[in-house]
């Protein structure tokens, strides 16, 4: 545990391997923006220490994993928590969030006389307009994610997964907007959401 | 002089390169005699010109300073005074339409005077204050990129009364969004009217070349010279007086499909009120004046007649006089697509091929999704088995095995269970569970959640914000208002009331797939479409299949015997040694498992597939490695003509046993030659039972005349034919992955899923020239159908085919759009 809470990659990789649940090493790389190689010398570190297993070639975390990083990110963050900008502008992102999943909603839903049906996407202006908010929801995530980034590096890898889910969107993959099963928007950003919260040692109420 | 602006009526609709989509759209219903608020278009000529050389062409601006005074006359107002403003619209309007152009920007011409004029005009301050703080933000967004504008200005506009002064209430919310503009960009929006235009036609030609417009058209090969147009359009309000409001109304009921205007009205009122929450709006046939409610029905029905569709129509009347601000076609709700398709084609406004077209195959598996039967849920209540109503978040009725772990819930799902997967929160970590679930329900969130989120993207059913529930998870129950649930109990959920329910309940097809479905599927089945035979297992299925219309059946011996409890019974016989004798006990399990089925047929055709050994659905089922390591010749399709005859002597058994009415044939897969279809002919000559045989590889496709000519009938398993020539195994051609994937990395051109290839097609040309000589020649989908692959089947001349039961409805509905194509 105490390793955890003073290595930096081990901390990184472990969370990135919590927060999917199940990762290759290459995916956990993209994610942490580390070498291969590192990443996989710390999941057997990690695996050691009972933290996670391998299993057919992904890293799956063990019960021990989610109390492990969240009593290393209480010693690791004490500075992020006590950060006044950063409080601030977590104040602010609750509001963002919100707005977020409405629109996600909206993506995913129309309303028609009253009743929620399932977007079909026949309707591209509806969706360019849904598309446009959450780009520009994530532009207001930036200073956000700059301010954690001053603390901790891992931040900045978040805005080039959104960048490079966006640009997917805008070539017409609708299906990076939501899909639980890619690097979507939604996906991103729900990850960023659990993160911040570990960080900050908050719990989420939705 | 250049001219760069048409007014709505000097534009000739179909001029859509110079107008753009929007523009277009107005020119025509102006020439409709429509009444929609006077303008004009700036043509994509002068957006081509501007980008060009980064500034306005000479004469533009002198151009549409002239058209402002055309539209001051025609409106009787004032851009930039009184007594009743001249406030406009301003958008962006490409002849294709793309993501990332200029939004539109409303309430356009306010400066002090404009803003006294409106206040005196409609007599409300407060109005006043709320356009002003509105234009601005919008302005600022759209022009200046400011990010979050308006912020904090909400509580200012709040605070101002009807009757403050409207000189000192435009100057407060003036100063006060530009205060907070110049905190955020540095910019100010300009106060004089006149540049407001300008700047806001500028931004419109320059979000032509945004990013995101950008990466569309490279994407899209839409040429990056084409420029957008742009529409200048009068303001009407809504709120002049009394004998003013403003309504939304759908020419039918977008949620039933039900005919008559569906909508609502508020006197005295701007849009935004309706869409704000703050008034609430009178249904519109009660709410509007008799002489305008007669107009706008009569314009209602005028544009169905002239659409062929539902219509959404938002409306403004401005002192009695009503405008239409824009006509869409009517969202709408998959049973209300069904109904309004069968109705426009009743009553003549379209024709059924439009109709059609306006109805998805994923529409119809909507409308067909079986659910509780609404007097089980009435019982259910009134016997107290409603535990609790949350929030409906993904409709669908599903009954399960209650599951309180992701992990769990996977394991049981994979173990054939139902699974309905109860959390107090969900969170990303939990996706492998959700995925498993056939329903799921949470305490806390609302229809915004993670877990409302991710069960759409899934097509889950789900409740969330069902607070009662307590979920203990050491202890692995649930507990609601004093009740406990053990995990393993039954539950049903319904995702669209929010209802959750102890114990399960008997889904069946609803009475809407029946109904107005089943009239659409009729005109589908009158455009000589083709005929469609529904896999079946248990004598059950029958009905349902035949309510369905499908017009003949299919099965096989492997899936029944197994359905029926004989799979041991099956594999021992087929393990035995020994000739024509051991296999007298597979003919035994066939007459008398076959009889029922038979029977509930009645005189319809049924398909029989013989026992596969080397299918990949059989390869664990059938202990295929054990017994084809002692009897490698079950391996190829006559490698033991024995087991042939046993099949044929048990169906023959079995038709007898079921009155003998119904057509039966028994169909050998993996035939790829003409003297194996000659070998069957033999084996089958006599028989009151046909023989015939499935093509599954490229062989058999190319020599499909010479085994047609031996045979009674011949199926194409067309997701096997696909899998071979990709040399792809076929089951992933039912799953997301790999292929997913490996499509959007653009390694294969052509998706077997979804479409037929090329080098299938060609041989499925060679298959349907056996049509010719008089073989019944059938496609045998499986999974869920293809609207596209069907179009291409039917194309090349096929009109026979075979789907799971579920999908017979899909498959007449895409048939009916093929041929009517």
């Amino acid at each position: 545990m105490t390793a955890l809470a003073s290595d930096k990659t081990d901390y990184d990789v472990l969370n990135t391997v919590a927060l999917k649940k199940m990762a290759t090493p290459q995916v956990v790389a993209e994610a942490c923006g580390l070498p291969r190689t590192e990443v996989e010398a710390a999941l057997d570190r990690l695996a050691a220490q009972g933290l996670l297993v391998v299993a057919g070639g992904a890293a799956l975390p063990t019960d021990e994993a989610e109390p492990a990083l969240a009593a290393a990110a209480a010693r690791r963050y004490g500075a992020v928590r006590a950060d006044a900008e950063v409080g601030g502008l977590v104040e602010r992102f609750e509001t963002v969030n919100s707005q977020f999943l409405t629109t996600m909603s909206s993506w995913q839903q129309v309303d028609v006389g009253g009743r929620k049906v399932a977007n079909d996407h026949s309707d591209a202006e509806y969706d360019d307009k849904v598309i446009a908010r959450l780009d520009k929801l994530i532009a207001r995530l930036g200073p956000l994610l700059e301010a954690l980034a001053g603390h901790d590096a891992r931040f900045g890898t978040y805005p080039a997964r959104f960048r490079s889910a966006l640009e997917r969107i805008d070539r017409g993959e609708h299906e990076y907007v939501s899909s639980p099963t890619l690097d979507s928007v939604h996906n991103v950003w729900f990850e960023f959401h659990e993160d911040l919260l570990r960080t900050l040692g908050r719990e989420r109420t939705e | 002089m250049t001219a760069f602006t048409l007014a709505f009526d000097e534009a000739d609709p179909a001029d859509v390169d110079r107008l753009g989509g929007k523009g277009s759209g107005l020119a025509r219903m102006t020439r409709q005699g429509l009444r929609v608020p006077a303008g004009y278009v700036i043509g994509t000529d002068a957006c081509r010109a501007y980008l060009g050389t980064r500034t306005l062409p000479d004469g533009l601006a002198d151009e549409v300073l002239a058209r402002l005074a055309a539209l001051e006359a025609r409106t009787g107002k004032t851009f930039g005074g009184g007594p009743v403003p001249l406030l406009l619209s301003v958008r962006s309007g490409a002849p294709v339409s793309m993501p990332g152009m200029m939004d539109t920007i409303l309430n356009l011409g306010l400066d002090r005077t404009a803003a006294v004029a409106l206040a005196e005009a409609t007599g409300d301050s407060r109005f006043v204050a709320d356009v002003v703080a509105r234009f601005h933000a919008m302005y600022a967004e759209t022009v200046l990129g400011a990010l979050d504008p308006g912020a904090g200005i909400g509580d200012l506009v709040a605070d101002v009364g009807p009757r403050d002064d409207a000189g000192a209430v435009y100057d407060r919310v003036w100063a006060a969004c530009e205060a907070a503009l110049a905190d955020d960009t540095g910019d100010s929006v300009p106060a004089d009217p006149r540049a407001q235009l300008v700047g806001a036609v500028e931004a419109v030609f320059r979000s032509w070349n945004t990013r995101r417009a950008r990466t569309y058209r490279d994407f899209h090969k839409i040429p990056h010279d084409l420029g957008t147009a742009v529409v200048v359009q009068a303001m009407v309000f809504g709120n002049l007086s009394d004998d003013s409001g403003s309504g939304v109304v759908f020419t039918r009921n977008p949620v039933t499909g039900e005919p008559g205007l569906f909508g609502e009205y508020l006197a005295h009122s701007q849009g935004e009120d309706v869409v704000a929450g703050t008034r609430t709006p009178d249904p519109v046939t009660e709410a509007l004046a008799p002489d305008l409610l007669a107009e706008l029905r009569a314009t209602c029905s005028e544009l169905e007649r002239a659409q062929g569709d539902v219509l959404d129509i938002e409306f403004t009347v401005e002192r009695s006089t009503l405008y239409l601000l824009q006509v869409r076609s009517a969202k709408r709700t998959p049973e209300a697509a069904v109904r309004i398709a069968a109705d426009i084609v009743a009553e003549g406004l379209t024709t059924p091929a439009t109709a059609l077209r306006g109805v998805s195959v994923e529409q119809v598996r909507q409308v067909q999704r079986p659910g509780f039967a609404d007097t089980d849920v009435e019982r259910a209540r009134s016997a107290g088995r409603l535990l609790t109503t949350g929030i409906g978040a993904c409709p669908g009725q599903v009954s399960g095995v209650l599951v309180l772990d992701p992990d769990r819930a996977g394991e049981r799902a994979a173990g054939g269970e139902d699974v309905v997967l109860a959390r107090t929160v969900t969170s990303p970590a939990d996706l492998h569970g959700m995925i498993a679930a056939q329903g799921i329900v949470t305490a806390t969130g609302g229809s915004t959640s993670h877990a409302a989120v991710v069960a759409r993207a899934l097509g889950t059913a789900c409740v969330v914000g069902a607070g009662a529930l307590r979920v203990d998870e050491a202890a692995r129950t649930l507990e609601v208002d004093g009740r406990r649930l053990h995990e393993g109990d039954d539950v049903s959920l319904d995702g669209s009331t929010g209802e959750l329910f102890a114990g399960r309940f008997a889904v069946s097809t609803p009475a809407a797939a029946t109904g107005a479905l089943g009239d659409l599927l009729g005109i589908a089945a009158a455009a000589g479409a083709g005929e469609v035979l529904a896999r079946v297992t248990l004598p059950a299925d029958v009905d349902a299949a035949r309510e369905a219309g499908a017009a003949g059946l299919v099965t096989a011996i492997d899936d029944v015997l197994v359905a029926t409890g004989h799979l041991d019974g099956l594999v021992a016989h087929l393990l035995a040694d020994g000739g024509v004798e051991a296999l007298d006990g597979v003919a035994d399990l066939v007459a008398q498992e076959f009889a029922p089925v038979l029977a509930a047929a009645g005189d319809v055709e049924v398909g029989v597939r013989a026992i596969d050994l080397v299918a990949d659905e059989a390869r664990e089922l059938l202990q295929q490695t054990a017994v084809t390591t002692r009897h490698p010749e079950l391996t190829v399709p006559l490698g033991r003509p024995a087991l042939v005859e046993a099949q044929l002597r048990g169906l023959e058994r079995a038709v007898e046993k079921a009155g003998g009415a119904p057509r039966v044939h028994l169909a050998v897969r993996h035939v790829s030659d003409a003297a194996e279809a000659t070998a069957l002919r033999e084996l089958g000559r006599g028989a009151a039972v046909g023989v015939g045989a499935y093509v599954t590889g490229p062989r058999a496709a190319f020599a499909a005349e010479a085994i047609a000519a031996a045979a009674d009938v011949l199926w194409v398993e067309v997701r096997t034919l696909q899998a071979a020539v990709f040399g792809i195994p076929a089951r992933h051609l039912l799953t997301a992955e790999p292929l997913d994937g490996y499509v959007r990395r653009g390694l294969l051109s052509c998706d077997p899923r979804t479409t037929l290839d090329p080098a299938v097609a060609d041989l499925l040309v060679r298959v349907a020239a056996a049509q010719e000589a008089g073989c019944r020649v059938g496609m045998r989908l499986s999974g869920q159908v293809s609207e596209e692959m069907v179009a291409q089947l039917h194309g090349l001349g096929f009109r026979r085919f075979a789907v799971d039961a579920a999908e017979v409805r899909p498959l007449l509905l895409a048939l009916g759009k093929a041929a009517l194509q």
